[in-house]
Parts: C-alpha cells; sequence; structure tokens
C-alpha cells in the first residue's frame, strides 16, 4: 500500500497530535516528527509511528506529525486514519489496525 | 460550567449578517478584513462571535480570538477547523500571514516561519521541511561559475522583449535560471506560458528553464501581483516574495545576480523593481546580497514591447501590429487561440 494523496487527521489540541500524509516523491517512507515533548519521548514516538506504518504495510508515503503529548493509543489511531485516508482505502483490514 | 463553541464556515460573497461581526473582531486586534479572502471560519459562543480565521486559498490570513477568550485553547480548535476547511477544499500545503509577535501563538498552529519583515510581517508555512525539500531540489540543478543570474518571468504571453532580457542576461552571466510563474491567474495558461518561454529560449545554452512554485511569486507570497488590474490590492507584501527569493532560492542555486526589464508602464511591477533592489541590495539579512540589474527593454518602432501592450493589441484583434513584438510560437498560439474569435479581452485577466 502507498500513499497516493495528501489527508490529515487529528487537531491541534492538547494531548493530541495532526497527522499529514503525502504521497513520497523519492517513493520511500518518510517520517518528520515535531512534538512539544520530543525530548522526553521522542523515541518512544517515532516507535510507535513506525510500527504502525508497519503494520499497514504502507511502502511509501511523507509522514508529518505535529504532536501536542499524545498518548500511544492517539498516536496510532491518529496515523493509521491518515494514512488510511491518504491510501484511499476503502475496505478496511481489521486485524491490521489492533 | 462550560459554554458551548459552535465553529462554522462563512462565505464573504454571501455578505452574510456576520461580516459586520467579523469586521469588528478583526478592528479590535488591529487588523483589517481583506477582500481577497473566500471562506471563514467563526467560533459563536453564548450568540456572540468569539474567533475567526479567513482563508484565500492556500494562504490564511485575518485571525482574530476576542481578548477575553485567550488562553482557553480556543485558538488550537480554530487552528484545527481552518486546516480541515483548508483540506475539505484540496489545500493541504498552507501559508499564513501574522505579525511578527504573533509568531509563537502560530507554532502552536503547527506554522514554521521561512522569512519576516522586521516589526512588520512574517510568512509562515504548516511544513517543517518543505522549503527545506524544495531548496534540495534546487541544489541538484546548481551550475558552476562566478556569475549566475536569475530570471523570474510570468511572460503573459511571452514577447520578443522577454527573449531580449533573457539572451542579454545570459551573454553576461556564466549560468542563468529562469522561472515561470506558476500561478493561472493569468489570461494565458501557465502551460502555454511555460510552452512558449521553452520555445523561446531553446537557443541559449547556459541556461536552465525551472517551473514556478508557491515559493516564487505565487498568491501566497506575493497576492498583489495578480491583483493589479483590479487595483483592489490590500497588501502587496513584494518584500516577503523578495526575501523568499534572497534567502532560500538564490542560496540554493547560487544566484549572484537578477534581471529584469525596466517597467515604463505598470506601477505595481515598477514598484515591484524598486523593492527588488532594497530586499534584494540594501534590507540587512543574514543572506548575501543578490546584485539588481535592471535591463533597459528592447523598443520596436519607438515603443517598449511589452506583454500588456500585447494583450492591448490582442483585444482589438490587431495581428498585424503584434507581429513585430512576438516570436513566431508565441503569434501562431495567439493566432490559434484568438484569431477566429470576436473577443472582448477587456477586464479579462491581464496579469
Amino acid at each position: 500500500m502507498k500513499v497516493i494523496k495528501e489527508a490529515i487527521s487529528g487537531t491541534l489540541e492538547s494531548s493530541d497530535l495532526l497527522v499529514k500524509v503525502a504521497p513520497s516523491e523519492k517513493g520511500a517512507i518518510e517520517i518528520v516528527i515535531k512534538s512539544k515533548v520530543i525530548k522526553q519521548f521522542g523515541k518512544q514516538i517515532r516507535r510507535v509511528v513506525t510500527q504502525t506504518i508497519e503494520q499497514l504495510s504502507v511502502t511509501a508515503g511523507s509522514v508529518v506529525i505535529e504532536d501536542k503529548g499524545a498518548l500511544d493509543c492517539v498516536i496510532r489511531a491518529r496515523v493509521q486514519t491518515a494514512i488510511l485516508r491518504g491510501c484511499g482505502s476503502e475496505e478496511l483490514e481489521w486485524e491490521k489496525l489492533s | 460550567m462550560t459554554a458551548k463553541n459552535d465553529f462554522y464556515e462563512v462565505q464573504p460573497k454571501d455578505a452574510p449578517p456576520e461580516m459586520e461581526e467579523i469586521r469588528n473582531l478583526l478592528a479590535n486586534n488591529d487588523l483589517r478584513l481583506d477582500a481577497q479572502i473566500q471562506v471563514f471560519v467563526v467560533c459563536r459562543r453564548n450568540g456572540r462571535l468569539v474567533a475567526c480565521a479567513g482563508l484565500d486559498h492556500q494562504t490564511i490570513k485575518c485571525v482574530a480570538v476576542a481578548q477575553q477568550l485567550r488562553g482557553e485553547s480556543l485558538s488550537l480548535t480554530l487552528g484545527t477547523e481552518v486546516v480541515k476547511l483548508a483540506a475539505r477544499r484540496g489545500q493541504f500545503h498552507l501559508f499564513l500571514y501574522s505579525a511578527p509577535h504573533n509568531l509563537p501563538f502560530f507554532r502552536g498552529w503547527g506554522f514554521y516561519p521561512l522569512v519576516e519583515v522586521p516589526q512588520l510581517v512574517v510568512l509562515m508555512e504548516n511544513s517543517p521541511i518543505a522549503m527545506e525539500e524544495y531548496c534540495e531540489q534546487l541544489r541538484e540543478q546548481r551550475r558552476p561559475g562566478r556569475t549566475i543570474g536569475g530570471i523570474v518571468l510570468n511572460a503573459n504571453p511571452f514577447t520578443l522583449g522577454h527573449r531580449y532580457l533573457v539572451e542579454k542576461a545570459a551573454r553576461a552571466c556564466d549560468w542563468l535560471h529562469v522561472f515561470v510563474v506558476k500561478e493561472d491567474a493569468s489570461l494565458f495558461s501557465y502551460e502555454d506560458r511555460f510552452a512558449l518561454v521553452a520555445a523561446g529560449v531553446q537557443h541559449i545554452d547556459n541556461l536552465t528553464l525551472h517551473p514556478g512554485s508557491d515559493y516564487i511569486i505565487s498568491r501566497a507570497t506575493f497576492p498583489g501581483y495578480f491583483l493589479k488590474d483590479t487595483a483592489i490590492i490590500d497588501h502587496s507584501w513584494a518584500a516577503i516574495d523578495l526575501l523568499l527569493f534572497r534567502e532560500y532560492i538564490a542560496p540554493a542555486l547560487g544566484i549572484t545576480h537578477r534581471y529584469v526589464g525596466t517597467e515604463p508602464f505598470d506601477p505595481v511591477t515598477s514598484s515591484y523593481n524598486a523593492d527588488m533592489k532594497r530586499w534584494l541590495q540594501q534590507a540587512p539579512s543574514s543572506s548575501a546580497i543578490v546584485t539588481v540589474v535592471e535591463v533597459p527593454r528592447l523598443s520596436v518602432g519607438g515603443a517598449a514591447i511589452s506583454a500588456s501592450a500585447v494583450r492591448a493589441l490582442l483585444a482589438l484583434g490587431d495581428f498585424e501590429a503584434l507581429k513585430p513584438l512576438v516570436p513566431p510560437p508565441t503569434l501562431r498560439l495567439l493566432q490559434a487561440k484568438f484569431a477566429d474569435r470576436k473577443h472582448n479581452l477587456i477586464g479579462a485577466r491581464t496579469a
């Protein structure tokens, strides 16, 4: 699965995050994370984002995250939503979303 | 008890009753209603309009939150709403104009500063990487040399005057980078303008023709440029466009000189040339100076050639008078598009 169009999910509010995805010009996965708590939790956030993308079997797409201190489960849900929107997925494979 | 915030869209063209409230809210925040805004997101609480943010294509302007409601994170909801509104309208790459002292506030919206006119205005975009990626692409096109020229053309349409300017610059430089304005707000489409420039400069060896971008004379970076015929210019912000050129584009390509034709007719372009000297050469900046070279326009029969003169002749359907002003490919396009039409072009967009 590849990101084929631009899409967003989430909000800018505290304890949430805004995820923007777009097709990757390099044809790879590109992740940029900006967070209020990057110093404390940057590694953990990146791990959750990377895992979520891998689980969805996405091979190409640019993912830009504006995090406001969201919990892991929120990060996962927002990233999934943005990716599925950006890939134009109609049918959901629920086991990949758990 | 928390009051309920009701967010909804308002279109200025429908002249809704909200416009007066928006105007008041903006005035209380030292802002003026920008006539280019297509749609506003507003927030109503207990019957009062307490916040608004306007969208002009991909640019956010006229953002205000009532004084008493600050510090409640209302602004973050407003930011989310306007970003989502833009997304529904197919706009994901967004720009935003702000007073410099509000910059930290818009950082919270996920916007990053690009350039600042000190004490006046800062242009931000909603990506921490887009400009860097653009510059990276430009850097791949760098050419060696001591004198590297740059020209930005709208070429609406490409004339012998444009060709003269490009040839003259190419002779004076080791390499010349030419950009075509991308915004489709002119009489001729970007596709047509680009094709005619490409045909008109193909005989020049030391030249790279670049597509335009959001960062070079676009509606986002230089809104006034596309309004010059309507004479309703809220802000021309030529400084913003020129600082983007000086601080990002010129360093990425190693451009040392910017070439431009003298402008005897059009007041917006003429003041742009004056602004060019100020912001590329004189204003303090962390980036090196780009020397502005004004080339006197090519004249035919005592009159300087300009694209606006060509459009005026086109409006009259005077193809004989056009012939000495444009190269053959442009003439062919003009004839193909306009010869068989009794087309009244007066009042058409002529940027």
